[in-house]
């Protein structure tokens, strides 16, 4: 086994080109190991010493999130907690605050786990990875990323050095926001039972501009709710909501395993589609709702 | 008696502990010390058709690999001599050890494991309690008649263990009632789960061997040993370093036997350290499941005319201590009531799932949890609140329990009081929120224990106890008392503790009796030593001994404040001449008669020593469209007598019902058909959290309890562990509209209790 540390990018993408897996908090590597879900990699490269890709810096398209920003940074963030509050809903509920210090944006999207936190609010938020290898630099939208658990489209050989996220629409009297919620059983060292991420924008009227939705654990991948631009133009009342529940329940396929059961797990991911969309509407509207929505706002009984 | 203790609580083992420079077993190393591991059964019930070590042994770096060939034929048990170190012919749990392996390491360790070639002939696996009871049922232990077992143990092909309760006329007491309300309650098996996961270190110098093990009964440990091994107690000495948390997983006698007898075949030191998954599944100790089938006769106006229940007890493949759970469970299914007519049938039943054995409180939180919240149906059936329900029917002082014991002054109903006024019952609440009442008790366990106190020339004083510290603060409250005594600070004293060959007997950190009685002899060890100390300062000071006092690490004489001598100086005389060394062990306070009631399978259980009581009162809220349940405010009160030590007894209570609500929500063993338990991590075994914590706020209702502890204290540590999710349930049920009958009560059973 090789472990070697790389303190320039050139060095990482280097090492992966010779066939080494990176390795960034190893709070999912590492982890997996120890509990014999998959060996160690017989070639590791930390890449966790490459200060630039922990950069988070807003650009003209939106922002650009280095890939080993940490979930206890992007959970407090201003620009990722006033722009895309969605993400940080996502990350403040990662594990423990040992768990947020050391995991990252870049390991959890990359892990590839239909269970992952970060996942539903970046896909609805229509966000990209940027993977880089000695042979070049391409970007992959996350709904093409992802192809069953623990598995995506990058080459071995690539890095994930950033994850990017258009800026939410600024047409004039809009407004835009994003919320996740999952279900949890405990309120830390949890893992998603379901969970689902919502991107609104809402016209100055109060009728739905967009709505995008996505779901956290009841497919082999995180996966996007489709047919929701029946809601475009409309407000988003009690009926809306209970539909756009009702749509996500249909089009999860859950299993049934030691956390839930398939029919519970159906049920739960509509209540939570129908809670981040309403948060996000929320936000959208202007309202204060505190991260992660989680707390705030009454998931799993946590007012 | 002496002066008042202080309020503050110093932990002689805290800074290492919170430090890190403490040692727990698994941190030990000794020179050429190999690795353990064991094969286990995998497999719930089968025939061995095969087994081949000759493979492992014969691989580079492997030293010894056991089997039941390779030690004493013996059957052991405390209860029912069931169980043998190794698997002989038949494998009934996953958990089962088939063979034992020491090597270089622990990954060669494992090749050895794997290399090792075990057949089964697959028997059918029995998880059902009611079909395992049924006649024609297979039998877990074909040979069962042919078990050693105690006198007092009634048992009948897989029953295990049966207890009854029967006191006045059942029947008649049915027939009198305007209601009759019958419920069952299903309560699945759950962990222990210490945050340490067991180690086992062995060491043998000529034909004496030392074991440092993470045991909370070092005793225990020993005769275990000494039982299996076929050795006196003179040749083997347990030791127990810091131990991370046991909540009784780790009482009983477990590995020091494998890795003693893996020791002498290696001739090397040989470590055992548990994984995590190895700490769910494999030791013969988790928390039983359960079913309660329960009945209760009740007039219009709220009075209970009787009580009839039936009580199935998962005892797993084998009878650890759970031998005496038939009648325990009895007795909290009857619960702390006036009824004039008792019956009650309990069965330990054995499956093919992990042996169950003492957890904090064992019985007791599923008993009541059925029995607590079966009462709140019953007062529901008279229309009454359920709180002045149970103020009507709760025994207090005087009365005469189902068991027939005549209580001395207990604190049932100003328990009741306070639990209900520290979460203000009968506010107005949101209608997502309600509180549900429930309330427990538990005994004392008295039993022998010893103490030496001794003060060395430069006045430093030792307590040497053979008194297990399991984390509850106990042992560490020895000083406390001994300090009283004494006329010192705690922190003068040093302990030694935790090892057989050093200090005198001691039942070990279970049934919550070591403050109860190792107190006891601590006190009378420190009395022998102040009365030297006195005898030693009349001299000095020219006084009679009877008006010396012992006060701030002086010898003063009475009335004259000028006449003093420090503690240490007379140590430094007591040194030249006769030491200062006290023993003590005292007389248990003996078990209170029963009049009235007869048991059958009687182990003991029916008589409360000092019986403790408590009430919980829980505020819960409930997410409705999820059926996800949150703590948000618990009130406890507990009578557990004199509380000597109150910071420590409010970590007791916290961590009790911490528990308590782990229980009643979240913790449950889930099991696939063939018997493998699914969720052997922390991950999908769900312990709650600090995150979880409500507020929780506790009044001891404080009464000087005679035939009791030290000071009129009675026990604590499992008191807190029963009433939890009894209350939890029955604010659940007001909100779903009826009880959700299954333990744990998770999301998804709340959920469906409530779309029924
Ligand atoms: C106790 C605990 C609790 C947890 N709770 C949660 C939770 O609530 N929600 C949740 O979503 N996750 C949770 N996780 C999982 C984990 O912490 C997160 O997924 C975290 O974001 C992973 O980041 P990391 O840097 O530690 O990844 P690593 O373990 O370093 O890497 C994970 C995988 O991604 C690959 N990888 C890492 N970085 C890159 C990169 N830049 N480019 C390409 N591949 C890369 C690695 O090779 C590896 O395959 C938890 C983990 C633990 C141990």
């Amino acid at each position: 086994m090789t472990f070697t540390i790389a303190t320039t990018l050139d060095d990482a993408l280097a090492a992966m080109a010779a066939g080494a897996r990176p390795v960034a908090g190893g709070s999912d590597l590492v982890v997996a190991a120890r509990h014999g879900k998959a060996p160690l990699p017989g070639s590791i490269v930390a890449i966790d010493r490459l200060g630039d890709l922990a950069q988070i810096t807003g650009t003209a398209d939106g922002v650009r999130i280095g890939a080993l920003a940490t979930h206890a940074t992007l959970m407090r963030h201003p620009l990722i907690v006033d722009s895309y509050p969605g993400l940080a809903d996502a990350s403040a509920l990662v594990g423990s605050p040992a768990t947020r210090n050391v995991g990252t944006l870049g390991g959890n999207v990359m892990n590839s786990s239909p269970a992952m936190d970060t996942g539903a609010p970046l896909l609805a938020l229509g966000a990209s990875v940027e993977l880089r290898s000695v042979t070049g630099t391409r970007i992959v939208p996350l709904g093409e990323l992802w192809t069953g658990p623990g598995r995506n489209v990058a080459a071995a050989d690539e890095l994930c050095t950033a994850v990017l996220i258009p800026a939410p629409a600024t047409a004039r009297g809009t407004a835009s926001s994003s919320a996740y919620v999952r279900l949890e059983y405990r309120r830390a060292m949890e893992i998603a039972v379901v969970g689902a991420g919502a991107s609104i924008t809402v016209a100055a009227d109060g009728t739905v501009e967009s709505i995008a939705i996505a779901l956290t654990a009841v497919a082999p991948t995180i996966i996007s709710v489709t047919g929701l631009d029946a809601f475009v133009g409309k407000p988003l009342d009690v009926a809306a909501l209970a539909a756009v529940g009702a749509i996500a329940s249909e089009q999860a396929s859950p299993i049934s395993d030691l956390r839930a059961s398939d029919s519970y797990r159906r049920h739960c991911v509509g209540v939570m589609a129908r809670r981040a969309a309403e948060a996000a509407a929320r936000r959208a509207g202007g309202e204060l709702i505190a991260i992660p929505v989680n707390r705030a706002f009454g998931i799993g009984a946590a007012r | 008696m002496p002066a008042a203790t202080t309020p503050r609580f110093v932990r002689a083992d805290g800074p290492d502990k919170v430090t890190g420079s403490g040692r727990y077993t698994a941190d030990l190393t000794l020179t050429g010390m190999l690795a353990a591991k064991f094969r286990y059964a995998e497999i719930a019930h089968g025939r061995i058709t095969r087994l081949d070590v000759s493979a492992a042994r014969a691989m580079p770096g492997v030293f010894a690999v056991l089997t039941a060939d390779d030690v004493p034929d013996v059957r052991f048990g405390p209860f029912v001599q069931d169980r043998t170190l190794f698997a002989r012919d038949v494998v009934r749990y996953e958990g089962e050890v088939v063979a034992a392996v020491a090597a270089v390491n622990a990954t060669v360790a494992q090749l050895a494991v794997d290399a090792i070639v075990v057949e089964y002939e697959p028997l059918p696996v029995i998880t059902d309690l009611e079909a395992a009871l049924a006649g024609d049922s297979l039998l877990v232990h074909d040979g069962w008649a042919g078990y050693g077992a105690g006198d007092p143990v009634v048992r009948d092909r897989n029953d295990a263990s049966f207890s009854s309760i029967t006191k006045g006329d059942v029947d008649a007491g049915l027939a009198e009632a305007d209601h009759v309300v019958s419920s069952r309650y299903v309560a699945d098996g759950c962990h222990a789960a210490p945050i340490e996961p067991r180690a086992v270190l062995a060491q043998w110098e000529g034909n004496k061997v030392t074991i440092w093990t993470s045991t909370q009964v070092p005793f225990d440990a020993r005769a275990g040993v000494c039982e299996t091994l076929e050795m006196p107690a003179s040749r083997v000495r347990i030791i127990v370093p810091h131990l991370g948390g046991g909540f009784g997983g780790k009482c009983g006698f477990h590995y020091e036997a494998h890795i003693a007898a893996l020791a002498r075949a290696a001739k090397r030191p040989v470590r055992l350290v548990f994984s995590r998954r190895e700490e769910f599944f494999a030791p013969d100790r988790r928390r039983e499941g359960m079913i309660i089938d329960v009945q209760t006769g009740v007039r219009s106006d709220g009075t209970i005319t009787a009580r009839k229940a039936w009580i199935a007890i998962d005892n797993g493949a084998y009878t650890t201590d759970a031998g005496f759970f038939s009648q325990l469970a009895a007795m909290h299914v009857s619960g702390p009531y006036k009824i004039p007519n008792v019956h009650i049938d309990a069965h330990l039943v054995y499956t093919n799932l992990q042996p169950s054995g003492s957890v904090r409180a064992p019985t007791a939180p599923q008993a009541c949890w059925a029995l607590e919240s079966h009462t709140d149906e019953v007062a529901k059936a008279v229309g009454m609140d359920p709180v002045a329900f149970r103020k009507l029917n709760a025994v207090d002082t005087g009365d005469i329990g189902p068991s027939g014991q005549t209580y001395g002054e207990i604190g049932v109903q100003r328990c009741i009081d306070e639990a209900t006024a520290l979460v203000d019952y009968g506010q107005a609440l949101p209608d997502d929120e309600a509180i549900g009442v429930a309330i427990g008790w538990w005994p004392s366990f008295s039993v022998p224990s010893g103490a030496y106190l001794k003060i060395d020339g430069d006045g430093s004083a030792q307590i040497i106890t053979g008194a297990q510290e399991c984390g509850t603060g106990a042992v560490m409250t020895l000083r406390q008392l001994a300090a009283d005594e004494l006329g010192m600070n705690a922190e003068d004293f040093e302990l030694v503790y935790q090892d057989t060959s050093v200090a005198p007997y001691d039942m070990g950190a279970t049934g919550s009796q070591t403050l109860f009685n190792n107190g006891r002899a601590v006190v009378a060890a420190a009395g022998q030593v102040a009365e030297q100390l006195r005898s030693l300062a009349a001299e000095f000071l020219e006084a009679a001994p009877a008006d010396i006092v012992l006060a701030d690490g002086h010898a003063h004489v009475a009335g004259s404040p000028t006449s003093t001598v420090s503690i240490a100086e007379l140590a430094g005389i007591a040194a030249g001449s006769e030491l200062l060394i006290g023993h003590g062990s005292g007389t248990p306070p003996a078990a209170p008669p029963l009049a009235g009631s007869s048991c059958v399978g009687d182990l003991g259980m029916a008589a409360f020593v000092a019986p403790q009581f408590s009430c919980h009162a829980v505020r819960v809220r409930l997410d409705r469209d999820t059926g996800v349940v949150r703590v948000m405010e618990v009130g406890t009160a507990h009578d557990s007598g004199t509380i000597i030590n109150e910071m420590g007894a409010l970590g007791q209570v916290e961590g009790g019902v911490m528990m308590g609500i782990g229980q009643a929500l979240t913790e449950g063993a889930q099991y696939d058909a063939d018997g493998h338990q699914r969720n052997t991590g922390l991950l999908e075994y769900k312990l709650q959290t600090c995150a979880d914590s409500p507020v929780i706020r506790t009044h001891f209702v404080q009464i000087v309890t005679p035939d009791a502890g030290p000071r009129g204290a009675k026990g604590l540590a499992e008191a807190p562990n029963v009433a939890t999710a009894a209350a939890i349930s029955n604010a659940i049920a007001k909100l779903v509209g009826q009880p959700v009958r299954q333990l744990p009560m998770t999301a998804e059973r709340v959920w469906k209790a409530m779309q029924s």
